[in-house]
């Protein structure tokens, strides 16, 4: 769950869009029926909210145990994020603005841990040092996880940054920390914010690493009462505790960026940056960066092939793992296929119909990006149970859990992807004889196709590494490879466990790949 | 024969007015400019006699056959109307040669068809395998023309073609464009708020205001006999000067000048005059005319711009004189009026000098 | 790139084919019956493999948690496709029964086991038991200072000393054992002490491995979880030991894992059949054999050797169709375990 969209971001209205006529209706209608879709875990958690009465509510709500997970929450998120923004700025400094040998190298290696699922690197590590749970397991394992996500959005303003600005705090003799500190950090704010608000929103949603790290937390709590008491409102009460600590960051998100995003690049080419000599402190800088990446790629990876090797001894099921991975691909396919359809209406109204309509499901898209995957299923589940029993323990439900989770990056990959079409090409075409279908086939769709495809593909990737809301809205039976690795890891079997996760990262990797050249490009 | 003709169309967007009962004839063969400043509706009148949207009332025929206005207007894909957007808007996925194809029907999308094409618009073939963005700005737009004359169109609609280019690249491309168009006999509307562009290269400018044509007309009586002041602002820079017209004759601070036009005939009275930059001759100080002193010289080379302060009175005029024979700053000089003015009705108007735009 | 968007056509249609054909395509002429299975899948599996044999019926087991399976043959009430439902403790088997929605047992499959081992509303038979058991560490608890009775373990001294995993239906059945045999109270307030002495962990194999670690002293988890691992290489038992409380103690409480027949069902006899077969000589043995090392309970069968034996155990006698899960829940919930 990954909020890719940013700040409802207003992108420029096109060029020479006139104050043309109203949206047509089917594109708002869908519009809104999808948003209605992805805000129902919400208006869930609030109507249960209100059913359940403020004396049971409280009593739910207002004791130890939940005190105990929200200083869990709390103090995870805040030293996590204080790490990550640590790492991530430090890093992105070296690779943009320092003379640091083999930098391109450096760029992949720092991304790269984004495409270890942080369960399966808690798997890594909690398998070769059993004893790194707790509070500071639980820090380690997520700063290593999540870093990437700091360091990507850093390094792209870092690239786009005047460096001008910088040339002239020195030459009004600030030193270089000085300089970075007083004139660089403060233009990075967005991106920083940014990155810092995807972490806390990754860690607020985290399932199987906090369990697997034996790090109570809301997720695990809210787990473990939906296995004892299923459709109890004591579940139900925390997921409304932790959405409120989800739309808290949102709000102080939104305050504290204002409306600035990225720093954007500037048209033309800019210039290229003096880079900071490093000089004697290269060696430690090397050190300490190669430090890094062991602890956060190698380990995870060394781990998993070592009890691959290992594993013949608790013997690998070659026909679970291939009819799991098939699971996972089907799933991943029709889901991916779903969300993309789903986000289009937003995103066309979005590029084509700016607007009040506009700006409302963009709201909405941003808002339900930031639920945990865990209060999407539970919702789900409910909500079938009590009104749609058909549905409850179908296939159908558990697509419409994965749609509700990924619509945003699919949305925000369909508007780039909208954007390559714009209605004047229509009209060209049109003049030229095709009608609404001609001008479809072959002006519309192939500019579109390739975008509406990575957002696809983003989708697909990410369901198929998706644990949370799979273990509870899978259909009795459906193995995925995610729900194996699970079952696996849990029993203690790393052998049995490890084929899983090795094909989780591979899958995971492509994925990877375009988010960092997406994030690259800074498109919003 | 007429090849395209409104007839008091209107068009309304929410609350706002665009088009005003807009009545135009283009003659087959002849290239129409549209002149007007952003916002008269301009872009919007295009737009409907493409058939990208529909006029609220009034008729729009193509051809002698109506397409909008009587019963269900018929669709762009059926009106043969070729479109060139501001932009070019060239298909970006697709090459040259298969932009320039894309309304012909397949069996014609031969080499050799896009060829004479490219020819047609001064471009070499050997483009033809180019994709869009490989080309210059000036090259994509002649590559959308000639995208938009390869189905032989009755009608092809350019939309301010040449306001995104370079100023080096526009002069160029404007005259393939114009040459393109005569090659092909094709008849054309261009709309432009640039005023030079206009007078170049049609046969008749239409001046559009505020979602009316206020005039229609060649480009020499645009310029020469301008329906009303705003309009000669609009086509050229002007000297206005309040003036009492008797018989023929305005007299003004400027002495007594000889009034034409039509407009003129019917005006006695108190009534605003209008006088070219380029009618205002320089002489000596104390040869005889109206003493004035020199405030500024604006210098452009191939001639320059001089604005003078009539020693009585202090009104302020506009004179355009050679380059070579500009005069200095604060220096007197006399000045006499060469030609006729045109006389407008307007008495209590003060003097105006009208500056041209950024000389296209 | 327009690869892009064929392969996603191409991963779609790859997606909807094998979703078709996973989705079953008929079954053939014989009889299946659907069980929804909680106890752990490879030992069901071994027990029913003559069944499949014998009679030709096929099987399929639809695999769970106990509580999960038997909410939702609740919320599937008789629209469910569940012939037989397989517990691995008995809280899950009461709230079904509860419901109703049990089958009356045949009289011969019910004399197949001691009278204590099937449910007093006849609907429901235990087929397989596990003990109670505490796994200390040799090295760091001394067998002296073990306690007497489970409920020691909610003491200030064995703070950080006690293992559980609370959120597994294991452990909340022990929670019910000691609700019925101590009253409300006393087990309200051995909760209190437990949670304030207790480590946590997900399940009993993590258990299991934090005590032989010495991450923890002792831990509460079943007997079988121990005989399995020193039947295998020991690695995560070698340096734990069982304590077996015995003397009815609460924590000698031994858990039954039961089988029923759901009245919705459409093959009522083969499913009767099936918990037969189950509690009968030919599947207890099949239970023995097996890997698992849980109990029989079939009359006349005996235990796994290596097995401490039943009749040593002096279980606490408790109504097995009484224990109540939900209400255990809500005792954890106030104590702040869960």
């Amino acid at each position: 769950m990954v909020a890719v969209t940013a700040a409802p971001a207003d992108a420029a209205a096109p060029v020479g869009h006139r104050r043309g006529p109203r949206p047509p209706a089917l594109p708002v209608l869908a519009g809104i029926a999808v948003a209605a879709l992805t805000l129902l875990p919400l208006a869930f958690v609030a109507y249960e909210a209100v059913q359940t009465g403020w004396a049971e509510a409280s009593r739910l709500i207002f004791r130890q145990r939940t005190a105990d997970l929200l200083w869990n929450t709390v103090r995870l998120t805040a030293g996590a994020v204080a790490l990550s923004l640590v790492l991530g700025v430090a890093a992105a400094w070296l690779v943009e603005r320092s003379d640091l040998p083999g930098r391109r190298v450096w760029t992949v290696l720092l991304v790269a841990p984004l495409a270890v699922p942080s369960f399966v690197n808690a798997f890594g590590w909690i398998s070769i040092a059993p004893g790194l749970d707790g509070y500071t397991g639980a820090v380690t394992i997520t700063t290593l996880s999540y870093f990437p996500l700091v360091f990507l959005p850093a390094t792209a303003a870092l690239r786009g940054l005047d460096p001008g600005l910088e040339e002239s705090a020195y030459s009004l003799g600030l030193g270089r920390l000085a300089g970075f500190v007083r004139v660089v950090l403060p233009q990075l704010r967005p991106a920083l914010l940014g990155g810092a608000l995807l972490v806390s929103l990754h860690l607020l949603s985290e399932f199987g690493a906090l369990a697997l790290l034996r790090y109570p937390t809301f997720t695990t709590a809210i787990y473990d009462q939906f296995q004892s008491s299923f459709n109890s409102s004591a579940a139900t009460m925390l997921a409304g505790v932790l959405v409120l600590l989800c739309l808290a960051l949102l709000l102080a998100d939104l305050g504290l960026r204002g409306r600035s995003r990225y720093a954007r690049l500037g048209g033309g080419a800019p210039r290229p940056v003096t880079r900071a000599p490093l000089g004697p402190a290269r060696w430690p800088v090397l050190a300490g960066l190669v430090a890094l990446v062991v602890l956060a790629l190698g380990v995870p990876i060394g781990s998993i092939v070592r009890w691959l090797l290992a594993g013949s001894s608790t013997g690998v099921d070659t026909h679970r793992l291939l009819q799991a991975a098939g699971t996972s691909l089907s799933l991943g396919a029709v889901a991916a296929v779903v969300t993309v359809v789903l986000a289009i209406p937003a995103a066309w109204l979005a590029v084509r119909h700016r607007g009040r309509v506009s700006a409302l499901l963009e709201g909405s898209t941003y808002i339900s990006s930031a639920l945990p995957g865990i209060v999407v299923a539970l919702a789900l589940v409910t909500i079938s149970i009590r009104a749609a029993t058909p549905l409850y323990q179908t296939a159908p439900l558990l697509i419409a859990g994965y749609a509700i989770l990924f619509i945003p990056r699919a949305v925000v990959t369909a508007r780039a992807a909208l954007a390559q079409a714009p209605p004047v090409l229509d009209s060209v075409a049109r003049s030229l004889g095709e009608g609404t279908i001609g001008t479809l086939r072959r002006v519309t769709l192939p500019l579109i196709a390739p975008g509406l495809g990575a957002g696809a593909a983003l989708v697909f990737l990410a369901v198929v590494t998706e644990l949370t809301a799979t273990l509870l809205l899978s259909p009795l039976g459906t193995r995925t490879l995610a729900t194996e690795f699970w079952n696996q890891s849990s029993s203690l079997a790393y052998g049995a466990a490890a084929p899983y996760a090795a094909l989780l990262v591979a899958l995971s990797a492509p994925a990877t790949y375009l988010l960092t050249r997406q994030t690259r490009r800074g498109t919003a | 024969m007429t090849a395209l003709t409104l007839s008091g169309v209107t068009k309304a967007f929410g609350s706002t007015q665009v088009l005003r009962g807009v009545d135009l004839h283009v003659p087959a063969r002849t290239l129409t400019a549209v002149l007007g400043p952003s916002g008269c509706g301009k872009t919007t009148l295009l737009r409907l006699v493409a058939g990208f949207d529909d006029p609220d009332s009034g008729t729009i025929a193509l051809g002698g056959e109506t397409v909008a206005g009587a019963g269900r207007p018929r669709p762009p894909q059926h009106r043969r109307v070729g479109y060139v957007p501001q932009e070019g808007a060239l298909f970006p996925h697709l090459s040259v040669a298969a932009n320039v194809g894309f309304g012909l029907p397949r069996k014609q999308r031969s080499a050799a068809r896009v060829a004479e094409l490219l020819e047609l618009v001064g471009l070499s073939p050997a483009l033809a395998g180019r994709h869009p963005h490989e080309l210059s700005g000036g090259q994509q737009q002649r590559v959308a023309l000639a995208r938009a004359l390869a189905p032989r169109p009755s009608i092809v609609l350019l939309d301010e073609p040449f306001s995104s280019l370079d100023a080096g690249l526009r002069e160029s491309t404007r005259r393939a464009v114009a040459d393109a168009l005569v090659a092909a006999e094709t008849t054309a509307v261009l709309v432009t708020h640039d005023q030079a562009e206009a007078l170049s290269l049609a046969d008749q400018v239409a001046v559009m205001r505020h979602g009316r044509l206020v005039q229609l007309a060649a480009p020499e009586t645009v310029y020469g006999s301008p329906s009303d002041a705003g309009v000669a602002g609009f086509v050229g820079e002007a000297v206005l000067l309040p003036a009492s017209v008797c018989d023929g004759h305005a007299t003004c601070e400027l002495g007594a000048l000889a009034v034409r036009g039509a407009v003129a005939g019917s005006i006695s009275g108190p009534a605003r005059i209008l006088l070219r930059p380029e009618q205002l001759v320089l002489s000596a100080a104390g040869s005889g005319g109206v003493e004035a002193r020199v405030r500024d010289v604006s210098y452009y080379g191939h001639d320059a711009s001089v604005r003078l302060e009539l020693i009585p009175g202090g009104t302020e005029v506009l004179a355009r004189v050679a380059g070579h024979d500009r005069p200095r700053p604060g220096s007197l000089v006399c000045l006499s009026v060469v030609g006729e003015a045109l006389a407008y009705p307007g008495d209590a108007a003060p003097a105006e000098v009208i500056l041209a735009p950024t000389p296209g | 790139m327009r690869w892009r968007g064929t392969t996603v056509a191409a991963v779609v249609g790859a997606a909807v084919l094998s979703l078709a054909a996973g989705c079953g395509l008929g079954s053939g002429s014989k009889t299946e019956l659907v069980v929804y299975n909680a106890q752990h899948e490879d030992l069901v599996a071994a027990m029913l493999k003559g069944f499949a044999k014998d009679t030709g019926i096929d099987v399929t087991l639809r695999n769970g948690s106990d509580f999960e399976l038997a909410n939702q043959i609740v919320q599937e009430g008789s629209a469910s496709p569940a012939d037989v439902f397989l517990t691995e403790n008995s809280p899950a088997m009461t709230l079904v029964s509860d419901k109703g929605l049990f089958a009356p047992l045949d009289e011969d499959t019910m004399a197949q086991v001691p009278a204590a081992y099937v449910s007093s509303k006849k609907d429901w038979i235990g087929f397989a038991a596990r003990s109670t058991v505490l796994a200390y560490n040799t090295q760091s608890v001394p067998k002296s200072q073990l306690p007497a009775s489970i409920m020691d373990l909610a003491d200030p001294r064995w703070k950080g000393q006690v293992g559980i995993a609370p959120s597994g239906a294991d452990f909340q059945a022990i929670v019910s054992a000691v609700v019925a045999v101590e009253g409300q109270s006393k087990a309200q307030a051995w909760l209190r002490g437990l949670e304030s002495n207790a480590k946590i962990y997900r399940n009993n194999v993590a258990i299991l491995s934090a005590v032989n670690a010495g991450e923890v002293g002792t831990g509460i988890i079943y007997h079988y979880y121990w005989y399995q691992d020193q039947a295998e290489s020991g690695a995560n038992s070698k340096n734990v030991q069982l304590e077996f409380f015995g003397h009815q103690d609460p924590g000698a409480f031994l858990s039954t894992s039961g089988a029923g027949v759901l009245k919705s069902s459409k093959h009522a006899e083969d499913a009767q059949k099936l918990v037969n077969y189950l509690t009968g000589k030919q599947g207890q043995q099949a239970l023995v054999d097996s890997k698992a090392l849980e109990y029989p309970l079939g009359n006349g069968v005996a235990a796994n050797p290596t097995l401490k034996p039943l009749a040593e155990l002096d279980p606490p006698k408790v109504d097995i169709g009484s224990l109540n899960g939900p209400q255990v829940v809500s005792m954890m919930q106030q104590a702040g375990l869960l």
